[in-house]
């Protein structure tokens, strides 16, 4: 199991903060995400156990994925 | 163009000040303009708090030009708190009515005998006593000077004002100057007021700003508008999530400062982030006058709706000090815009003094997580009483009186913004070298590129000198000009942005770090810049406004001149290389000791910025520089 969270303008789109699931890939996990497309979760940056992951990357159980989009401003 | 005008306070006196039109094509306005005055009339031998010093008010050519976030004035004063030149860009409506009231500048000098407020109307000063106001706090003043300034027919007269608040009127050294609900926040230019015992300047006028082709400009105008509308950053995410909105991307990146810098990443940072403000708190997004962006967010405290805390409050007040009480955060940054402080000061010099408690060093009650007095203190702070009277003195003559000079995180005596820099080095250089101190924005805000915007490599020096200066000249630029540095994040193409994992924006992140050559080019060749960037619409709007001609290489390097003018004038007061420093924390310890590149590369990256910069090893500007800026 995982734990997905999203941040940003993407939070918006998705309509919720965080949720659990237990897919095995971030490949996977990208066609998952409620009220993201595909091409949509393409342009979001990835991490994992708040470490920036390549696309292939293989869940392990208690990963905590995090999704955002480029900011600014401050 | 409109007046500069001097008024000495101590004789009760105003007069044009003589600004040539050769002046102004040089040193085009806002902070240059204010840099310039102040070069040309203090020596290196004055205080903060003298009749030698002054405070200038200054506006841009674009401001209340109708273009994009143009409402900005700028304030610049000898700093109390760093002892060096400060400057602090800032919204609301006073800049407008400066400029509606038939004035570019205005020059503050001299101290009233007891406190007064000054009303400028059309090109009229009248000189009122403020008894009553002394003391008030600022939206009382603010309140109170709008109900003195109701027309016969009972209706408000429209106005714009700057006043202090209790911790200006005590001097405070990061006391701040407010403007409606937006703050004039770094360098303590509050104090200045309150030393001068002026309370409040209002002005209100009814004279046009000049626009040279104007058909023109309101074209290019509603160009903009829709450009900064569709860009990710000005038409989305700060609209949406306002600064607060970094939080998250912060503590990914190991940027969030956490325990007084001791870290970069807090376990509750949810708690504190822009997506929960938004999310339950948010009343209704406000922006300054002609704005499109509107970054501002409106939360309620205590009943009433007041102004939302920005990035900066909110992490240095948050995660800074291990607070996760959102509402508490909204209510002391209303608190301390009431009292008229610095939040990232103040916030950072508790920080210190919890860690120097901790320690052992300075036994003064305060601790980490501990937050239940903290409105109290506050007021202590503001008053001048018991601790505050101390913690009023901010981070830097509290570690020279009881230590802890390597974690109190300053630099030439100002506190740091909300970004930890060990995983952002052009961040860290940033902040070394910035003209006012531990600024952010000032220090060329490279993290942008460092993993907010863009994902640069955070840690590498590699490129971090020449970009730092580039963004420092262009932001000058922006802000002489008297608009928002925010449109300056719309510099950054839409594509590169929206799409962060295209092969085209993993090639910029490549690229970045070796463009230091182009850069350097630019910067030695303006001329070869001979054109509009499509992306980057101020020069135009500048050419529309002035009737100057304005080119991206020109615009680079009068941003140039101003950095140089205020590193110049900073130089009489002691600058040099040995004030270029970032506390130990931050270049000697690793935030994560599993990374060995976890802290700032300052030292090479200083000698390449200072070789860039074109200054000398003590990282002063050298007399043929000066000469081919025009400075002096």
């Amino acid at each position: 199991m995982i734990q997905v969270h999203i941040y940003g303008v993407a939070r918006l789109k998705a309509g919720v903060g965080s949720f659990e699931t237990n897919v095995q890939t971030l490949e996977e996990l990208k066609g998952i995400l409620p009220g993201i497309t595909r091409k949509e979760a393409d342009d979001l940056v990835v991490f994992v156990n708040e470490k920036a992951v390549k696309k292939h990357y293989r869940f392990q159980d208690g990963d905590q994925v995090s999704f955002l989009a480029p900011a600014g401003g401050g | 163009m409109g007046k500069v005008l001097r008024i000495n306070l101590t004789e009760q006196k105003a007069e044009e000040y003589p600004f040539s039109d050769e002046e102004r094509r040089l040193f085009i306005g806002g902070k240059t303009m204010a840099a310039k005055i102040l070069y040309d009339n203090l020596k290196g031998n004055e205080t903060a708090f003298s009749d030698e010093n002054m405070l200038v008010v200054t506006t841009g050519p674009l401001t209340g030009s109708g273009a994009p976030s143009s409402s900005r004035f700028n304030i610049s004063t000898l700093s109390p708190q760093t002892g060096y030149i400060t400057s602090s860009n800032c919204g609301g409506k006073f800049g407008y009515y400066l400029k509606r009231a038939g004035l570019d500048g205005l020059i503050l000098q001299g101290h009233f005998e007891t406190p007064h407020w000054i009303e400028i109307k059309k090109d009229k000063v009248l000189f009122h006593e403020a008894g009553e106001l002394w003391g008030m706090k600022t939206s009382e003043t603010q309140e109170y000077l709008d109900e003195k300034l109701k027309l016969p027919n009972g209706r408000l007269q429209k106005n714009g004002k700057i006043c202090i608040g209790p911790a200006g009127e005590h001097q405070v050294l990061y006391s701040c100057i407010i403007s409606n609900e937006r703050v004039s926040g770094r360098g303590g230019t509050g104090a200045v007021m309150g030393w001068m015992n002026l309370k409040a300047v209002v002005a209100s006028g009814n004279q046009e700003v000049k626009v040279m082709e104007k058909e023109k400009m309101v074209k290019h105008t509603q160009k903009w508008f829709r450009y900064l509308k569709s860009h990710p950053l000005t038409g989305n995410q700060l609209p949406r999530f306002g600064t607060a909105g970094l939080v998250s991307a912060m503590q990914m990146r190991g940027i969030l400062a956490t325990k007084n810098y001791s870290g970069g990443r807090y376990e509750d940072f949810e708690k504190i982030s822009g997506e929960v403000l938004a999310e339950k708190y948010n009343i209704v997004n406000k922006g300054c006058l002609t704005c499109p962006i509107k970054c501002a967010r409106t939360v309620e405290v205590e009943g009433k709706p007041v102004k939302g805390p920005e990035l900066e409050t909110l992490v240095l007040l948050g995660s800074g000090i291990l607070n996760h009480d959102l509402e508490a955060v909204f209510r002391w940054n209303y608190e301390l815009d009431e009292l008229g402080m610095d939040t990232i000061s103040c916030a950072n010099t508790i920080a210190y003094a919890m860690e120097a408690n901790e320690k052992g060093i300075w036994k003064n009650g305060l601790e980490f997580s501990s937050t239940e007095n903290l409105s109290r203190l506050f007021e202590e702070i503001a008053y001048g009483r018991g601790i505050g009277k101390e913690l009023g003195q901010g981070s830097r003559r509290l570690s020279e009186k009881y230590g802890g000079k390597d974690f109190a995180i300053q630099v030439k005596g100002m506190e740091l913004a909300a970004y930890e820099p060990r995983k952002a080095a052009g961040m860290g250089l940033g902040y070394a070298v910035s003209n006012r101190g531990g600024c952010h924005l000032n220090g060329g805000y490279l993290v942008i590129l460092e993993g907010l915007g863009l994902s640069v490599n955070p840690t590498t020096y590699h490129g971090k000198a020449d970009l730092t200066m580039l963004f420092q000249d262009l932001m000058e630029m922006i802000s002489a000009t008297g608009q928002c540095l925010f449109t300056s994040y719309a510099f950054f193409p839409s594509p590169l942005l929206k799409h962060p994992n295209s092969w085209y924006t993993k090639l910029a992140n490549l690229v970045l770090p070796h463009c230091g050559p182009v850069v350097r080019l630019i910067n030695k060749y303006p001329e070869i810049a001979c054109f509009h960037l499509p992306v980057f619409h101020h020069t135009k709007a500048f050419e529309y406004v002035t009737g100057m001609k304005m080119t991206f290489g020109t615009y680079i390097r009068c941003g140039e001149r101003g950095y140089n003018l205020e590193r110049e004038l900073n130089r009489r007061f002691g600058v040099d290389a040995s004030r270029d420093v970032l506390p130990k924390r931050l270049v000697a310890e690793l935030q994560d000791p599993d990374s060995p590149d976890s802290k700032v590369p300052l030292k090479k990256m200083k000698k390449i910025y200072y070789q860039a910069r074109g200054w000398d090893r003590n990282g002063l500007p050298p007399e043929k520089l000066l000469k081919k800026l025009k400075i002096g």
